[in-house]
């Protein structure tokens, strides 16, 4: 028991190095930010979320598999067992914001942390680009810049030169000015709504509605990473 | 103590004299340039903010010195930290509307690398965009890194 | 029992030594070079993807890292264990692996996406739970102990040689524990093993006593000074064998484990039988790296036969250089088991197993990293009164 309590204080420690305080006069505290992706909404084809994500966020695009950047992808989940009776189905997969994020915790200069309201965040002033953070997640989310982006479609955005890692930032610059992550958005404007985002902490949102409701499910809870990416249909 | 082979008595001068010009040679290089440019350093022009605004953040003395530290600190601020609604770089582009005459002068005359450009479009105002569009002004490049 | 053993700097005036101190200049050249173009424009120059983002530089990275384990192993049988015979060799030994930890920091180095950043952020800004934090911290506190050795052996102080060699070589094994670390302690599945540090360590002191083998020969061959061949015997049969049998027992265990628990099965599979890598493993490691030169200096005829012992610890070297490559690659090119029961295919990502190719920089790169540190180990020999004049069982009378 002794054990279970000494490793119960101890896991806060190993990620608490890489927890930013911030201070009164922030934006960030008191919110934790969380999604439910609801496949079964989620329409076959549909690229909009990841068009508005590339869009806002400049996020590279070569043309190349092996260096295309991607927030927010799609992924095909085929059943292993023919014989299952189970059919192929659509996921999307991006950064899961983990409350013990294994990127923040590998990170040798603390470029990626999480912040106070839970987004898991690249300083790219930081980044010194040796992918370790990469090698650290588990669910493959996160990319790096192997080459220069040409493309600069939003120019109130910074984009990222080559050399430093990046995923999903839950759009915190649009999140400070009130507004919803470019996604859920564009999923909204596509008709589908499959994307829903809101304060995990603030009981009376929608994603706390969804979570506490009991369809949810997360991508390999086992692994201990407490992801804040929901899944219904999954 | 083993004598060495390779410098001897005989050939001292010749090493001594190799390793002293290899020494002083940027040194010669730098005066040679000073020489040939006749004493003229490069000029450096900023031009002056719009009028319309009132003052900078500091004095020019002080933005001279300390801009880049100013800059750090504003980065962490709002990156890390989140404190929002302080200057920032493209609240400097208000009244500083033109990168090559504000940044890139002295940069490129100092010969100190800008960071900055790689992922940050310097923002042009929208009276700037019209200059632009009729030649008034000379558009900003992006450096690519 | 006094041991007169005297060193002497190397000649380093024929043509095989000019030729070769030019080669090796030319490596680091190219190697830097490389390094600035691939900088310049880009890691997509490199052969390495988004599903593969560590490739060949962080493997030979690791491959150096153990190399000077070996060697502070040889160093140690004269300071720690007290074997006079071994004398001889304690000063290459030592001035070697501050060389491979130096190579090894060179490697990561060289990787980063932006080196620029490289020299002032990871000092600055620490991170106590990463690994890449607190390896630089133990490679950089390990050289400048080799440092410290290596002018205690040069003054001859007998207290602090003694010291300094249990320091070392207990930093060494905490040095190469915390690389193999840097894999074992992450959640991708054929990485997350802590059989992941002994096997890493295992296989540096297998490879680095063969190396040191290697070393030592080609030195005493080329400087024709006068080496006893009991004393490369002894390190190839009653030392490298140990530790070969060492590392195939943590192998076997490793493996075993992972193919027979359901949770693993798969991902055990895929890295025994699934690609080319597995080629690496079981002909590479296995057979080349350990099976072959096991048996060559257990049987009696080949293990007390010098140029058979040399063979043998060549085959070694390579093993460990393919078991470097299989720490690193197969857990990348593998995909992670996201959706236990569901196969995840491509849209627009590949999410599949994927391939790794190296390219013609990450090979300039690599040879760069050699040519540094052959560089540096060459005219060191000439520089410094490194090299033994003779190396005997007994001392010479």
């Amino acid at each position: 028991m002794l054990a279970g309590a000494s490793g119960a204080l101890s896991l806060p420690v190993l990620t608490s190095c890489t927890a930013e305080t911030a201070s009164a006069d922030s934006v960030l505290t008191g919110k934790r930010w969380g999604m439910v992706i609801d496949l079964t909404r989620c329409r076959e084809g549909c690229t909009a979320c990841m068009d508005a994500c590339r869009q806002e966020n400049n996020v590279a695009f070569h043309g190349d598999a092996r260096w295309d950047v991607h927030w927010i992808r799609r992924a095909s989940l085929k059943p292993k067992d023919e014989d299952s009776g189970l059919s192929e189905k659509s996921v999307l997969l991006m950064c899961n914001h983990c409350d013990n994020p294994p990127c923040a915790q590998v990170c040798p200069v603390q470029a990626t942390y999480k912040r106070e309201d839970g987004i898991v965040v690249v300083d790219h002033h930081r980044c010194i680009g040796c992918r370790y953070c990469m090698i650290a997640c588990p669910y493959n989310a996160r990319f790096f810049n192997f080459k220069e982006n040409e493309d600069w479609p939003n120019q109130d955005y910074p984009k990222r030169s080559h050399g430093v890692v990046e995923a999903c930032n839950f759009c915190a610059h649009l999140l400070d000015q009130g507004l919803r992550p470019a996604c859920v958005e564009a999923c909204q404007n596509a008709g589908a709504g499959a994307l829903v985002f809101g304060d995990l902490n603030d009981r009376t949102s929608e994603v706390s509605q969804l979570v506490a409701g009991g369809f949810v499910k997360r991508i390999r809870e086992d692994w201990g990473t407490k992801p804040k990416v929901y899944y219904i249909g999954l | 103590m083993k004598r060495s082979s390779v410098l001897t008595e005989k050939n001292r001068i010749k090493w001594a004299t190799f390793f002293t010009i290899l020494i002083l040679l940027p040194v010669g290089l730098s005066v040679a340039g000073f020489a040939l440019s006749r004493g003229q350093a490069a000029e450096v022009f900023l031009e002056a903010p719009d009028p319309r605004w009132e003052s900078c953040y500091r004095d020019a003395e002080y933005m001279r010195f300390h801009h880049m530290d100013l800059l750090k600190e504003i980065r962490d601020e709002v990156v890390r930290y989140g404190i929002k609604g302080g200057i920032t770089l493209a609240g400097c582009g208000d009244c500083h509307t033109n990168r090559d005459q504000f940044c890139d002068r002295c940069h490129e005359a100092a010969s100190v690398r800008l960071d900055c450009f790689g992922c940050h479009y310097y923002p042009e105002r929208a009276l700037d965009r019209e200059l632009l569009r009729v030649g008034m002004i000379v558009q900003a490049t992006q450096d690519g890194r | 029992m006094a041991m007169d053993v005297s060193f002497s700097k190397i000649e380093g005036r024929s043509l095989p030594y000019y030729l070769t101190v030019a080669v090796l200049a030319g490596f680091a050249v190219a190697g830097f070079i490389a390094t600035l173009v691939m900088h310049a424009h880009g890691l997509y120059l490199s052969g390495m993807t988004n599903r593969v983002p560590w490739g060949l530089q962080i493997s030979m990275a690791i491959f150096y890292i153990g190399l000077s384990a070996g060697s502070l192993v040889v160093s140690g049988l004269y300071g720690v264990f007290g074997k006079m015979e071994y004398k001889p060799f304690a000063r290459i030994a030592a001035y070697l692996a501050m060389l491979f930890l130096i190579a090894g920091l060179l490697s990561i180095f060289t990787d980063q996406g932006r080196i620029d950043r490289v020299f002032t952020k990871p000092f600055t800004y620490v991170n106590a739970t990463s690994m890449f934090s607190i390896n630089p911290a133990l490679y950089s506190g390990h050289i400048m102990i080799c440092v410290l050795y290596l002018w205690a052996l040069f003054k001859e102080k007998g207290t602090l040689t003694k010291i300094t060699s249990l320091v070392v070589v207990l930093w060494a094994i905490g040095t190469h524990t915390g690389t193999g670390a840097i894999f074992a302690f992450v959640p991708r599945e054929l990485y997350n093993s802590s059989l992941l540090p002994p096997s890493f360590v295992a296989a540096a002191l297998s490879s680095g006593a063969a190396l040191m083998i290697l070393v030592i020969v080609s030195l005493f061959r080329a400087t024709g000074r006068h080496l006893d061949h009991d004393l490369i015997i002894w390190m190839g049969r009653r030392l490298l064998s140990i530790f070969l049998l060492v590392t195939l027992y943590v192998l076997l265990i490793e493996n075993a484990h992972r193919v027979y628990l359901a949770a693993d099965h798969e991902a055990g599979m895929f890295f025994l039988f699934g690609g080319s890598h597995s080629f690496l493993f079981w002909v590479g490691l296995i057979t080349i790296g350990c099976v072959i030169p096991a048996i060559l200096l257990f049987i009696r005829r080949t293990g007390t036969s010098v140029p058979w012992t040399v063979f043998a610890s060549v085959l070694v070297v390579l093993g460990v250089l393919c078991e470097r490559f299989l720490i690193v690659i197969p857990g990348l090119i593998h995909p992670p088991e996201l959706f236990p029961g569901w196969e995840v295919a491509d849209v627009v990502f590949r999410e599949g197993v994927v391939s790794y190719s190296i390219s013609y920089l990450e090979i300039l790169q690599t040879l760069g990293v050699i040519g540094v540190i052959g560089f540096m180990f060459v005219v060191g020999l000439k520089i410094m009164p490194l090299a033994p004049n003779e190396a005997r069982v007994l001392p010479a009378r």
